[in-house]
């Protein structure tokens, strides 16, 4: 570890000759590399991978995932630095742009959009969809830059971080994930605890991942398991379609979404006035986002809890709430620059996209960590500083598609319907060119209609979905290592990071106890239990 | 007791096929081999039987507060369209080929649900125009943007 | 309606400019699966060597990437085995032990006699790696704390049955002790990270990976899997040199193959050319930039290689 330090002392702010760092005095390395972003060619890819992820990032049916395997073979091409660029951009944007379909359409286009999706469309639904636009693009740039900071001044902290969190703080990490289950967009909590066993459920679904055993494969499209890009388009857009074919054929003035005019202005001031939600979002997103292989998915939902949980008003949230779209939005941008941490100095992919960059990097023979930052800084920082540019730009850009956000809802029903359709087949399809996935993602949507009638819900589903690997994964690992050194309880009970997440997980559990009973207190009974 | 109403039926209908699915997932669990790989969906299953149970013996009672059903209405709204996606799907898309079928149940879609006259020369011009740049939208953007490779067309 | 199908297939048949009367294969762009991750060392390897495929003097046509990953390796597989077109225009990366060990094992719809092999690209040794700060400095240090402390020494690997796995049981059979294997999720990458932050003792993992992960500080490499020295590493010796007679079965081997059933001509053509356009000088030099030792064999080859892991591996897994 201490190489680290080593390595990234030359981060560490010195003294005051901050505004003329050069490349002797090795402090603000970073802010040396700034004019190479805006060289024509990188600042021309910055643009096209910001822009051209938004609009993606923006379709229903389409993920960050595969937007940016889609670029691989660009990035064969480029030189290091642009290729890297690209993809960042792209990455960065296409969260931030899932937001539109998320808000306006109720469809994530990533898991991490769906917390956004539970504040944003009801906002929408009451003709204030362009304030809720607008406010998921500033969170984004506010917690995506903070992000990228902590990824320029702090890297060696984290990437210890990053590596503290075993197999066994991975499982609490997953059963906190769990403790959010029950009181996600929900009106019942036991239909919400149902939805997500039933998540869990699916997620066991085809090989199992440790001992290659096969698991409830009823029919051959499940033998590569569900795959979760497919199950979220089914899940979510499904389900819209079909409510809008409930509706018939009818006159479409009275079914267009309204969406008010908000001034840009207005948006900052109601930010400004959040900064509670603002703050939660930020942090946690930053400190999920770290850890490998679970961050990305799940810092949207933690983050809109814990905002839920410490805000004096919780019976606001998911009906509309503001607060709701800012700490989802803050913490989902604010993961990917903490998110890169492992990558860049360990050399360790925590998330596929990270794994797409690591090849971007390898293809012209530059290694992670101390070669990149020794040998190749100028990659290195022209590629983290784009991504600080790129926040920006996509605020901007994001905040000009907000304006836009009223034509799109104008479309009408019959057509988006159909649009939506089409996108969800070809969505699915091209995650693995696979028609299984097709199969898997219209089964699960038609099933999710009729289980949304009866008071089910897609979240906790998809929450369910997400967290059974995990939470199965580590939980074998770690009994393995724990059977072959000092047992069970001392491997997954004792340790202070151990300690502090069940902690977190038991405070998580009781709180929603209470608020259970307290809200039952003042409605009555036959509201809440459902 | 009085006559259940229709979303009490479908409650009990939903609930039990939930349910029945549960007991299908747990009595998988308990049996099948090697044991070890399916520790987890015991645990799993089990919580799922308990709470699907509850849920269902809730809507037998008529206890169900959460969920509106669905009106006869509804159905012989959605019916249709449903058809359309479900044959689209899961047997033109593979059999005709993506673009084809795509755009053929897009312009169907668009014909049933469009309320638009259908006797009128100027709509079905419309509805054409809508499709073919549909069609345009997607063959650029899968086909030559993104270049995902799709099964053959049947024309071409 | 049917007239307005057609008119929409030929507006695109003139978009496409495609034609189903052009000669010879391939005529159209190739599919290629692999059953890892995008980025993963299979992934990123396989678009390496098929980069020059549309070149006029290779295949004439792109190849496209398409990864279907899950449970290391079987998910891809079963779906080549079972359900891809054997027209040659599916084909797919194979990994050896890995597939053949699973087949061994059972539980998948797919033998080494499902699949016709085309031509290898690389060899991917194994090696033994620790944390850099490790007390351990060869492999006789792991092998008598393995025996002093009998089914206590964790190591990671990234899934049972795969290369890492067979390299593990070979050391546990050869050296006559018993260790605790850990499979991880998420492939060698998962492994490494198990291995750095300590939350394993060491690890078995691909020589690509662990000797970036040596050049950034992070482990130390205690042996190569092998029958010789590896180029990327002239200083690591084999296992066998430090005294634990085993060969060279848990070599990764990587190459290309189609489903049983694809025409021969089809086969004679790959066969021919594949090879070739492996030797392409942009494509080595990517390897070696990437760190990914190559290994070119032709079609001949390789069917007497995977004979022959067949027998070893049926051999070595008989006891499990």
């Amino acid at each position: 570890m201490k190489t680290f330090a080593k390595l990234f002392s030359s981060l560490r702010l010195k003294s005051q000759d901050c505004g003329k760092a050069g490349r002797g005095e090795e402090s603000l390395e970073f802010l040396y590399y700034f004019a190479d972003v805006f060289t024509p060619l990188s600042f021309g890819l910055l643009l096209l991978g910001t822009i051209g992820g938004l609009i993606l990032g923006a379709t229903p049916g389409l993920s960050p995932t595969m937007a940016v395997a889609l670029l691989i073979p660009f990035t064969f091409h480029l030189p290091a630095t642009q290729g890297l660029i690209l993809l960042g951009a792209a990455y960065t944007s296409t969260v931030a742009g899932g937001a539109v379909s998320a808000i306006l359409l109720k469809i994530p286009g990533a898991p991490a959009n769906i917390a956004t999706t539970l504040d944003g469309h009801p906002m929408a639904r009451q003709g204030k969809g362009a304030k809720a636009l607008q406010l998921s693009f500033l969170a984004s740039a506010v917690g995506g830059v903070f992000g990228v900071l902590l990824l320029i001044f702090l890297t060696p902290l984290l990437s210890e971080w990053a590596l503290a969190f075993g197999p066994s703080h991975l499982f609490w990490l997953a059963i906190l994930g769990v403790t959010v289950i029950g009181s996600l967009d929900s009106a019942s909590v036991v239909k919400g605890l149902l939805s997500g066993c039933i998540g869990l459920w699916l997620a066991t679904i085809g090989f199992d991942d440790i001992m290659g055993a096969q698991r409830f494969i009823f029919h051959p499209s499940l033998g590569g398991g569900i795959n979760i890009i497919a199950a979220l388009i089914g899940l979510f857009a499904i389900p819209q379609v079909i409510t809008m074919f409930a509706k018939g054929r009818q006159d479409n003035s009275a079914e267009v979404l309204v969406v008010e005019k908000h001034s840009i202005r207005d948006a900052i001031r109601e930010m400004m006035r959040r900064p509670k939600a603002l703050t939660i979002g930020t942090l946690t997103g930053s400190i999920i986002g770290l850890i490998p292989g679970v961050g990305g998915q799940i810092a949207g939902l933690v983050a809109y809890d814990q905002t839920k949980k410490f805000s004096s008003e919780p019976e606001r949230f998911g009906r509309g709430h503001s607060e709701g779209v800012i700490a989802a939005e803050a913490a989902n941008n604010a993961m990917v620059g903490p998110s890169l941490v492992p990558l860049l100095t360990l050399s360790i992919p925590g998330s596929p996209t990270a794994a797409v960059l690591l090849g971007g990097l390898l293809i012209h023979g530059i290694f992670p960590g101390s070669d990149l930052f020794d040998n190749h800084p100028d990659v290195a920082w022209t590629f983290i500083n784009s991504m600080l540019i790129g926040q920006v730009l996509m605020c901007i850009f994001g905040l000009y598609v907000a304006g836009l956000a009223a034509r799109v809802a104008q479309v009408p029903q019959s057509v988006m319907a159909a649009i939506v359709l089409g996108l969800a087949v070809f969505g699915s399809y091209s995650v693995q060119s696979s028609m299984g996935d097709v199969y898997v993602m219209a089964s699960l949507g038609v099933m999710m209609y009729f289980l949304e009638r009866f008071g089910f819900s897609a979240a906790p589903l998809v929450l369910g979905l997400i967290l059974g690997p995990i939470a199965e994964a580590n939980f074998i690992q770690g009994s393995m290592i724990a059977n072959a050194t000092n047992g069970m309880a001392p491997y997954f009970l004792s340790g202070a990071l151990n300690i502090s997440l069940i902690v977190i997980v038991i405070a998580s559990v009781a709180y929603s106890a209470w608020m259970e009973l307290r809200s039952r207190r003042y409605t009555s009974k036959e509201e809440i239990i459902g | 007791m009085s006559m259940p109403s229709l979303p009490r039926i479908q409650h009990i209908l939903a609930s039990g096929v939930v349910a029945a699915v549960g007991l299908w997932v747990a009595s998988i669990s308990y049996t099948a081999q090697p044991s070890e790989a399916f520790l987890f969906p015991r645990m799993i299953s089990t919580v799922f039987v308990l709470l699907a149970l509850w849920t269902f013996f809730k809507a037998v009672l008529g206890w169900t507060k959460v969920g509106n059903g669905i009106s006869a209405r509804q159905l012989v709204n959605l019916a249709p369209g449903l058809a359309i996606a479900l044959i689209y799907i899961f047997w033109a898309a593979k059999a005709v080929g993506f673009y084809t079928a795509g755009t053929a149940a897009f312009f169907i879609l668009l014909t049933l649900y469009d309320p638009a006259p259908h006797n009128a020369l100027k709509s079905w011009i419309k509805r054409i125009v809508i499709t073919a740049g549909y069609l345009l939208v997607m063959y650029g953007l899968f086909a030559k943007l993104l270049k995902v490779y799709t099964p053959r067309e049947i024309f071409f | 309606m049917r007239h307005l199908i057609a008119s929409a297939a030929l507006a695109l048949t003139a978009l496409t400019g495609t034609t189903t009367l052009a000669e010879g294969y391939p005529e159209r762009p190739v599919m290629m699966m692999v059953s890892y991750g995008a980025g993963g060392a299979t992934d990123f390897q396989a678009r390496i060597v098929t980069m020059t495929a549309g070149n006029e003097d290779a295949l004439g046509m792109p190849v496209a990437i398409i990864n279907k990953p899950g449970a290391g390796g079987r998910v891809g597989w079963n779906w080549f085995a079972t359900q891809a077109d054997a027209d040659g225009y599916t084909l797919a990366a194979y990994n050896i032990p890995h597939f053949i060990a699973q087949s061994v094992k059972g539980g998948v719809e797919y033998s080494a006699e499902s699949f016709e092999p085309i031509a290898n690209w690389g060899a991917d040794p194994a090696v033994f790696v620790v944390a850099a700060d490790s007390p351990m400095n060869s492999m006789n240090d792991v092998v008598n704390y393995a025996k002093e402390n009998p089914a206590k020494l964790t190591f990671s690997g990234a899934g049972l049955f795969v290369g890492h796995h067979i390299a593990a049981l070979q050391l546990e059979k050869t050296a006559g002790v018993k260790m605790a294997y850990i499979p991880t999720k998420g492939g060698g990458a998962a492994a490494m990270k198990a291995v750095i932050a300590g939350d394993v003792m060491g690890g078995v993992n691909n020589l690509s990976d662990a000797f970036r992960a040596q050049q950034a500080g992070n482990v130390k490499i205690l042996g190569v899997f092998d029958l010789e020295r590896n180029a990327f590493l002239p200083d690591v010796p084999t296992l066998k040199e430090q005294g634990y007679d085993i060969d060279n079965a848990s070599v990764n081997f990587r190459g290309i193959m189609v489903p049983k059933g694809t025409p021969p001509e089809v086969i004679d053509k790959l066969a021919a050319v594949v090879p070739e356009m492996f030797k392409n000088a942009r494509v080595a030099s990517k390897m070696k930039a990437g760190g990914s030792p190559m290994h070119i064999m032709t079609r001949d080859e390789v069917k007497e290689m995977w004979a022959a892991r067949e027998e070893t591996l049926k051999e070595l897994l008989a006891g499990l």
